[in-house]
């Protein structure tokens, strides 16, 4: 188990493999963002954006999917308190494959004496290795 | 039609309500955020957080939610978003919760390569108590009025 003792500036962690298919996409989008380029192929192809793709807070979901299966498992985490400079950078479409890469960019103490704030900016990237989505979560890690 | 051009800095927007069930909760934790105290009522009542909250990317979600609505019923042309400045989960939301959401309008800029603008917004939701359980500051674009097209 990974305490805040434990994580160091500059860590690096690579995990998680999530394939996106049209059905979640639409599943996920009649539920929380139906807006037509999420919900219809045609729709999506006479957008900006060419095609049918997922809603960005999906992709957000997905990726916290993939930290809750690779991370939370070893890292004594305790939630985080939110996050800073989400950007959706490409967008995400149907057969796309994504993984994570984490790394940890700052450690702040914080007044409680059993627990600390590190901020982990996290690069979710397709098959083709671009980036998608980024963001720095601000994760409470549990200490020793 | 709302377009880019009609967003004012300042003027606020009520999003709607909605109460979040334990089955929703359960239902969204249990297929992309599965820890314990947001998929399981007693390991979650042994928890820190005293019993079973919503995870916090389910919480952001019932907000995209309502600012669809918002947007529909505003007939605002909206084409989604570059991303958000910043996010904070204030407090936690339980099973029964009924949620309302604000935005503001803080900051209007348009795009120097498309015919689009974009509207930096706060959004809030609060609970039945009156206390925020979700505050964001995020980026929106929306189409532009077409050039020839009287102002309202």
């Amino acid at each position: 188990m990974k305490y805040f003792e434990d994580v160091a500036v500059g860590d690096i962690m690579r995990f998680g493999r999530y394939e996106v298919t049209k059905e979640e996409i639409v599943e996920y989008a009649r539920q929380f963002d139906p807006q037509p380029f999420h919900l219809d192929e045609e729709a999506g192809r006479q957008s900006m954006f060419g095609g049918l793709i997922a809603s960005g807070w999906h992709t957000g979901a997905m990726f916290i999917r993939m930290v809750v299966e690779h991370m939370t498992p070893v890292h004594a985490t305790a939630g985080a308190m939110g996050f800073d400079d989400l950007k959706w950078v490409k967008p995400v479409r149907p057969g796309d494959v994504l993984t994570v890469e984490s790394e940890v960019k700052e450690k702040v103490e914080g007044r409680r004496p059993d627990r600390g704030t590190v901020k982990i900016e996290s690069r979710i990237e397709n098959q083709r290795g671009e980036v998608v989505m980024s963001l720095v979560s601000l994760v409470i890690y549990l200490r020793r | 039609m709302k377009y880019w051009e009609d967003f004012k800095v300042g003027e606020s927007t009520d999003l709607g309500s909605h109460s979040m069930t334990e089955a929703e909760i359960l239902a969204f934790a249990r297929k992309y955020d599965p820890q314990p105290f947001h998929t399981d009522p007693e390991a979650a009542r042994r928890s820190i957080f005293g019993g079973l909250i919503a995870s916090g990317w389910h919480t952001c979600a019932v907000m995209m939610r309502l600012s669809v609505e918002a947007n529909r019923r505003e007939e605002a042309a909206a084409t989604g978003s570059p991303g958000l400045d910043s996010c904070r989960w204030l407090k936690p939301v339980r099973p029964g919760d009924t949620l309302t959401g604000r935005t503001e309008v803080l900051e209007t800029w348009p795009s120097k390569s498309k015919p689009i603008g974009f509207v930096r917004r706060r959004v809030e939701m609060v609970n039945q108590q009156g206390e925020a359980v979700v505050a964001i500051v995020g980026i929106t674009m929306y189409r532009r009025r077409p050039t020839g097209g009287a102002a309202a």
